[in-house]
């Protein structure tokens, strides 16, 4: 409990103190890679643990809950490690720039996150870290934020990786509500169960779209190329340790439930494959060595989902160790790579020649780091390379040849960002190339020297490391047999194949690349271009969309509502059958009849009268008969209220009409006239067939008959009408006068403005 | 009886206010003293409330001791006082941040006696348990917001003012309508009566009508599709502080009315109900986010955005299980406060770059990295990003949404966060990252007015954290809350006592 | 006589509904009028017709005579009709002062709020869409206040 706890917090807590010492003494800056340093010391002498629990929402059933098994220690180990070096780097390479305490900050939290979601035990609380990761990319993929294609990549990053991100929330409350808890280490330990749920395979999907995401699986990989637009030591990072190998570690942290639905295999192999192929094609259209080693990051990504996808104890060992040999070799020469941009002023492939005597240093890392990447002996990247071809030929299918010419892919990658620049004669480049100093050389160094130590010793990393993270995997305990040497069997004979098939396509790179550069197709069709595409529609149909509702026109506006109101109380009242008629009863008097049909001729007549000045009077007959109606319903209070109210509003119109251009005429077209008297009746009619419905049901009349008793014994008044108001609902007069008063106030207030010239 | 007064508090105080403040017409200073106290006292009688809330249940007080149904109940649920609370928040929070800018004008043409009537209108309708009075103060609201709308002297207000006093007077009349038709229905105005009477009612027709009609009323106020073109044609107008206010609480009045009449009155009575709330629900997110991706003016994003998550609320309301509906309520206290700190940001923005228009800001990442973080902590909020507010709010309603057999507007929900996102990534990008545009850029933004401007924003940031980190008492609350309205009987109780009249 | 009110009730929803949708502001102004008075039926129509008496209890007695007519409506009306007034007597004003300022009292060329131009495909074209752009002029302002 406490050493998770500790990790995630130390690292959230060291975000502001980084922020703030950086940016007042920016010579500390390599001194913050102690953080990840001391993290993975601890990380490295703290044994497995199992889950612990501390409550947070119990609510929401949410937990601070956390686990520290295998898996999670050698994610750790890695995010850690490689971090350190990272940090160390990042502040050589942005040496002296102005932001930097920003970028240490951001990177800081960056990992925090990723340490966050690798360790917690609860799918929720994962979900946020996982979320915080997206974010923090996205700063750093857009750091350079002047550009704006860095902004372009930044947006794009996160829209595909949230955009996922809620995939995996869905999927992750379906995967709750069918397991009962959102604890990983309980679900898991429901075997099958959750599998076989009815919603098994939506949350199977779910999951694996916001993993892919994350983790660049086609047809979600183009963010991660784009994402080069961040500073080198960024892409190190996100390519190696972190980021994408977030969608692996949950893929692989979930496998145990659903490694044997043949839908779950399915996914992950055939996901994986096509990732792997369209890493490969497009690895080798490039000559910028960071977008050349983005898409072989695409590739191994796409070989760890296909190989969590083999249900074979063997993969699990298979998956941990390329997970390892690639995070240290992709660190390595991403940083040869920003080493090379850094000195030379540039990173295109075909500018960069016989660099070895001057960047000697850097020769040796970029040779050391490659050749694991090549899979050679006795470089820990044959080991993985050999398990990997041990796996994939017992798998049916294309799997294998696949494999084998994706392999020589990486091969021809190898050669060209750590062979190519350094071999032969030199070329001009735009700055003077020497090696860079001690603190940019000491991460690619080191873990390129890992990957020949793992190589000749892999027991080292066999059972502290592997085998723990393999069972994870899988569910139960497993034995990992790394050796480096198997003997001459049809496995060596595939890696020699492939070697053989990386070196013949790298000799011949210099005519390959462009004709597979000129293949323009390749750019209009993928998901980038998509992405592009969805992107102009969103705008597009949003405008469109915009204007069509929003037109401006308050006429339009009017008429939607009333339509929309009366048309849904008519539709409502239909539905329910609601038609009815009450009945004349208690029969009108003449007068009443009388006054009811001058009221509407009034009304009428308000429509007809083309001239202002007559609208304005039936509209005061209309207000005056509504009166006299009142005053012979009984409701004397009521007509006098009425009449007073009329007259102050008809000496108001009249006074503000007689600055107003009165004989200015209603404009409206014939047609926009048919279109309103249509609407008008339709509503008119509407409203007094709910009102006739209303009408036609028993009343019920208990309020008023206990108003009438309560009046005189309780309120002690004689006019109900006037107790109502001032006493039984007191409050509604309360608010009534506030009205008024407030009225009187805003419109004298706006009034003062009119004259004086400022409206 | 002490909750009486308890009850009473939060709408006698702001109306003093108003009547102190207007009394005091002119003397500026004087006026800030009595908001400042008033919105202290207004802070402090709601977290009372909310308290005795939470110890008694449901507390229903009769105004002038007059027995329910006969005269007017104020009544106050776990969902009521939290509303009146967070009223007292952004009370606080918009009167400090208006004496930032431009403060001598607005004070000239009446801000404090029409803030207090606001929140006056607002907290009576918060409280009230009678549908009549719910009429009024939304009518004490309506009138306030008009002069507060054309506060400042904007030529396009006036525009905007005369299209949100038609559109707005023309929904509260049907309100009224459907007010007096539903007392000829079950002869009474008294919410927990009604719940009693309109099942009795014979003609499901008729309350299906009438229904409908308050529906439209609420939903009108509330800024639902296709009801809300009112909202657009206006905020984006008014004064930041004003519009800070109207975007935290005006359209929450409507989705509260729903909230209560729907859970309260119209429980089963017709079978369209739900399906025209979740279609509503589906339509209002969709519309409003595009609304905000197709704009590139600060104000008009952060307008639209207010309509797309008034459909978050309704999801709620439409699955109306008790989940579904704490979902609505964290949601809807969630908004309040990002809503309102997103236009106080956007307002100090404009402030440091000098427009609202997108082409104009840039570089203000650069420029004023605080301004940065206060302006990302509630836009990835309201965009539902872990662990901000939104991301619970968001999770709840979903979650029912996906348990409550409504997977669809789960689904809809989801996409329609990240077209939030999208929109406030462009916010970003233009105005925090781009470089700036060419010209001399004003002054940054410092002294007291930065004190006074991002002191509001601050402590509202400071909220959306809370709520996002310390979550429980929040989503306990809304949880009992949900409970409540879901279960409608203690409401009954407390208003009517055990027994029918 | 209940049944002839529902019916006056729909003549002045519609009449309401013809007046509000014409082009110009008073027309409006004067179909809010009648609206306000079609709600102002509605709910006295809703109390049914009890009687025609007016609601007072005679000196002496302690009860109301038969046949008054229902009083809880006619209070609801009377606190309606005060509120309608007030909301009419300031968009009145707030007429007026749009017509200084625009010179019109077209509600088709109220396009201040939200002007042809907009949504606009590109924040460049939107801010030139403004009919008050922001930009230079508002930085102005800003400079002179601080």
């Amino acid at each position: 409990m406490l050493f998770p706890t500790l990790l995630v917090f130390a690292a959230l807590l060291a975000v502001p103190v980084i922020a703030l010492a950086v940016r007042r003494w920016p010579a500390l800056a390599p001194a913050s890679a102690l953080l990840p340093a001391a993290l993975f010391v601890l990380a490295l002498l703290t044994p497995p643990e199992g889950p612990a629990t501390a409550p947070w929402i119990p609510s929401l059933n949410v937990a601070f809950a956390w686990h520290a098994d295998g898996l999670a220690r050698l994610f750790v180990l890695l995010i850690t490690g490689i971090g350190a070096g990272i940090f160390l780097y990042a502040s050589a390479y942005l040496h002296g720039h102005p932001q930097l305490h920003r970028f240490m900050a951001v990177l800081c939290l960056f990992m925090a996150s990723m340490l966050g979601a690798v360790l917690a035990d609860d799918l929720l609380l994962l979900f946020i870290f996982w979320e915080m990761t997206s974010l923090a990319s996205f700063m750093l993929i857009g750091f350079e934020a002047e550009r704006a294609s860095a902004r372009k990549s930044a947006q794009q990053g996160l829209l595909v990786t949230v955009g996922g991100g809620l995939a995996l929330l869905a999927g992750i409350l379906l995967l709750g509500s069918a397991a009962g808890t959102f604890r990983i280490s309980a679900i898991l330990a429901q075997g099958e169960a959750v599998a076989q749920h009815a919603l098994g395979p939506w949350i199977m999907v779910l999951v694996a779209i916001g993993a892919f995401a994350k983790s660049a699986q086609w047809p979600q990989h183009m963010w991660l190329p784009n994402a080069m637009a961040a500073p080198t030591p960024v892409s190190a990072y996100l390519h190696s340790a972190t980021m994408v190998k977030l969608g692996v570690y949950l893929l692989a942290r979930l496998n145990p439930a659903f490694q044997l639905e043949p839908l779950w295999q399915a996914m992950l192999i055939g996901i994986g494959a096509m990732t792997m192929v369209t890493g490969a094609v497009l690895a080798l259209r490039e000559t910028d060595l960071k977008l050349v080693l983005a898409w072989s990051t695409v590739v191994a990504l796409g070989t760890l989902v296909a190989l969590i996808g083999v249900e074979d104890p063997r993969a699990a060992t298979a998956v941990i160790v390329v997970l390892l040999v690639h995070a240290l070799y992709k660190a390595c020469l991403f940083m040869v790579a920003g080493i090379l941009d850094h000195e030379t002023g540039t990173r295109d492939a075909t500018r960069l020649r016989g660099l070895q005597r001057l960047m000697p240093m850097t020769g040796i890392a970029a040779a050391l780091g490659a050749l694991s990447m090549a899979g050679l002996p006795p470089f820990v990247g044959f080991v993985a390379k050999e398990m990997l071809y041990e796996v994939k030929l017992d798998v049916p299918g294309l799997l294998p040849l696949v494999a084998m010419l994706v392999n020589a892919a990486m091969v021809v990658v190898a050669g060209v960002v750590a062979a190519r620049p350094f071999l032969g004669p030199l070329a001009p480049t735009p700055r003077k190339p020497h090696d860079p100093p001690l603190s940019m050389l000491a991460a690619p160094l080191a873990l390129a020297g890992l990957g020949i130590l793992f190589g000749i010793a892999p027991w080292l990393i066999a059972e502290g490391l592997v085998e723990p993270a393999a069972a994870a995997i899988l569910g139960r305990p497993t034995e990992a047999k790394l050796v480096l040497w198997h003997g001459f069997t049809i496995v060596l004979f595939l890696s020699v194949a492939t070697l053989g098939l990386g070196l013949a396509l790298y000799l011949a790179w210099s005519r390959v690349q462009p004709a597979l550069a000129s293949i323009r197709v390749l750019d209009e069709v993928g998901p980038n271009a998509l992405y592009t595409r969805w992107l102009g529609a969103v705008q597009a149909v949003s405008a469109w969309q915009t204007a069509l509702i929003q037109s401006g026109s308050m006429r339009r506006y009017v008429a939607i509502s009333f339509a929309i109101i009366f048309g849904g109380a008519a539709a409502a009242l239909l539905a329910g059958g609601g038609l009815a008629w009450p009945g004349l009863a208690p029969a009108p008097g003449a007068h009443q009849a009388a006054l009811v049909a001058l009221v509407a001729i009034g009304a009428v007549a308000a429509c007809v009268a083309r001239a202002l000045v007559a609208q304005v009077m039936a509209v005061g007959i209309v207000g005056f008969g509504i009166g006299i109606l009142f005053l012979s319903l009984g409701a004397a209070d009521l007509a006098f209220t009425q009449f007073t109210v009329e007259v102050i509003a008809i000496v108001l119109l009249v006074a503000v009409l007689a600055r107003l251009p009165f004989r200015a005429p209603d404009a409206r077209t014939p047609r926009a006239r048919r279109w309103d008297a249509a609407l008008a009746v339709g509503v008119g009619v509407i409203g007094a067939a709910v009102m006739l419905a209303v009408l036609a049901e028993p009343f019920d009349a208990r309020i008023p008959e206990w108003m009438g008793a309560a009046a005189v014994p309780e309120a002690k008044g004689r006019n109900i009408v006037n107790v109502i108001l001032v006493d039984f609902r007191a409050l509604d007069t309360l608010g009534e006068i506030a009205v008024i008063a407030i009225a009187a106030m805003a419109a004298a207030v706006l009034f003062r403005r009119v004259k004086g010239g400022r409206a | 009886m002490r909750t009486d007064w308890l009850i009473a508090l939060p709408i006698l105080i702001p109306l003093l206010a108003c009547a102190l403040s207007a009394a005091l017409w002119g003397r500026a200073r004087a006026q800030r003293v009595v908001t400042f106290v008033a919105a202290a006292a207004l802070l402090l009688a709601s977290a009372a409330l909310v308290a005795a809330t939470l110890e008694h249940g449901v507390i229903a007080s009769q105004m002038g001791d007059w027995p329910a149904p006969f005269g007017i109940t104020l009544v106050s649920d776990l969902l009521a006082a939290a509303m009146v609370a967070i009223t007292a928040l952004m009370y606080a929070a918009t009167a400090v941040y208006a004496q930032a800018e431009d403060v001598e004008r607005r004070e000239a043409e009446g801000w404090h006696p029409l803030l207090a009537a606001l929140v006056f209108g607002v907290c009576g309708a918060f409280l009230t348990g009678d549908l009549f009075n719910l009429y009024v103060w939304f009518e004490v609201m309506l009138i306030a917001a008009f002069g507060m709308l054309v506060l400042g002297g904007g030529r396009e207000q006036l525009d905007a003012g005369v299209k949100y006093a038609v559109l707005n007077l023309l929904a509260t009349t049907v309100f009224l309508i459907g007010v007096g038709m539903l007392y000829g229905l079950t002869g009474t105005l008294n919410l927990a009566d009604l719940a009693r009477r309109v099942p009795e009612v014979g003609n499901d027709g008729a309350v299906g009508a009438v229904a409908f009609l308050l529906l439209a009323g609420f939903g009108a106020k509330a800024a639902v599709f296709p009801l809300f073109f009112w909202l657009p044609a206006a905020y984006h107008t008014a004064a930041a502080p004003v519009a800070a206010i109207f975007a935290a609480m005006l359209t929450k009045v409507g989705v509260y009315a729903i909230i209560r009449v729907f859970s309260l009155v119209f429980v089963g009575s017709s079978e369209w109900i739900p399906w025209v709330l979740g279609g509503v629900a589906a339509a209002t997110m969709v519309t409003g986010v595009l609304g905000a991706a197709a704009h590139w003016d600060i104000r008009r994003i952060l307008s639209f955005h207010i309509i797309s998550q008034i459909g978050y609320m309704l999801v709620g309301i439409a699955i109306a299980t008790p989940l579904a509906l704490a979902g609505a309520v964290l949601y809807i206290v969630h908004h309040i406060v990002v809503k309102a700190n997103l236009f106080l940001v956007a307002g100090a923005m404009r402030r440091t770059g000098g427009s609202f228009a997108l082409a104009h800001l840039g570089g203000l990442w650069r420029r004023d990295p605080w301004l940065g973080i206060l302006f990302a902590v509630p836009a990835l909020s309201l965009a539902g990003l872990p662990p901000l507010s939104g991301f619970w709010g968001k999770l709840v309603v979903i979650q029912s949404g996906l348990e409550g057999g409504a997977a669809w507007l789960a689904a809809v929900a989801l996409a329609v966060s990240l077209l939030t996102l999208y929109s406030m990534l462009k916010i970003w990008m233009e105005a925090f990252w781009k470089e700036p545009p060419a010209g001399e850029a004003p002054p940054d933004l410092g002294g007291t007015t930065r004190l006074l401007m991002l002191g509001p924003v601050v402590a509202l940031a400071l909220v959306t954290l809370t709520i996002g980190l310390w979550t429980e008492p929040f989503a306990a609350l809304a949880l009992a809350a949900g409970e409540q309205l879901a279960g409608r009987e203690a409401y009954i109780a407390a208003v009517l006592g055990g027994g029918a009249p | 006589m209940e049944a002839l009110l529902a019916l006056l009730f729909g003549v002045l929803l519609g009449v309401a509904v013809w007046l509000m949708l014409a082009r110009s502001l008073p027309r409006v102004v004067l179909g809010l009028l009648m609206l306000g008075n079609a709600a102002n039926l509605a709910i006295l129509a809703s109390g049914r017709v009890l009687g025609t008496v007016p609601p007072l209890i005679e000196r002496g007695a302690s009860a109301v005579a038969p046949g008054a007519a229902n009083p809880l409506p006619q209070a609801l009306v009377l606190t309606a009709i005060v509120i309608a007034f007030g909301l009419m007597a300031y968009i009145l004003v707030l007429t007026w002062a749009a017509y200084s300022a625009y010179g019109t009292t077209d509600a088709e060329a109220l396009r201040e709020a939200e002007p042809p131009g907009l949504p606009a495909p590109s924040p460049e074209a939107a801010a030139a869409a403004e009919p008050a752009p922001e930009g230079a002029e508002a930085r102005d302002d800003l400079r002179r206040a601080a």
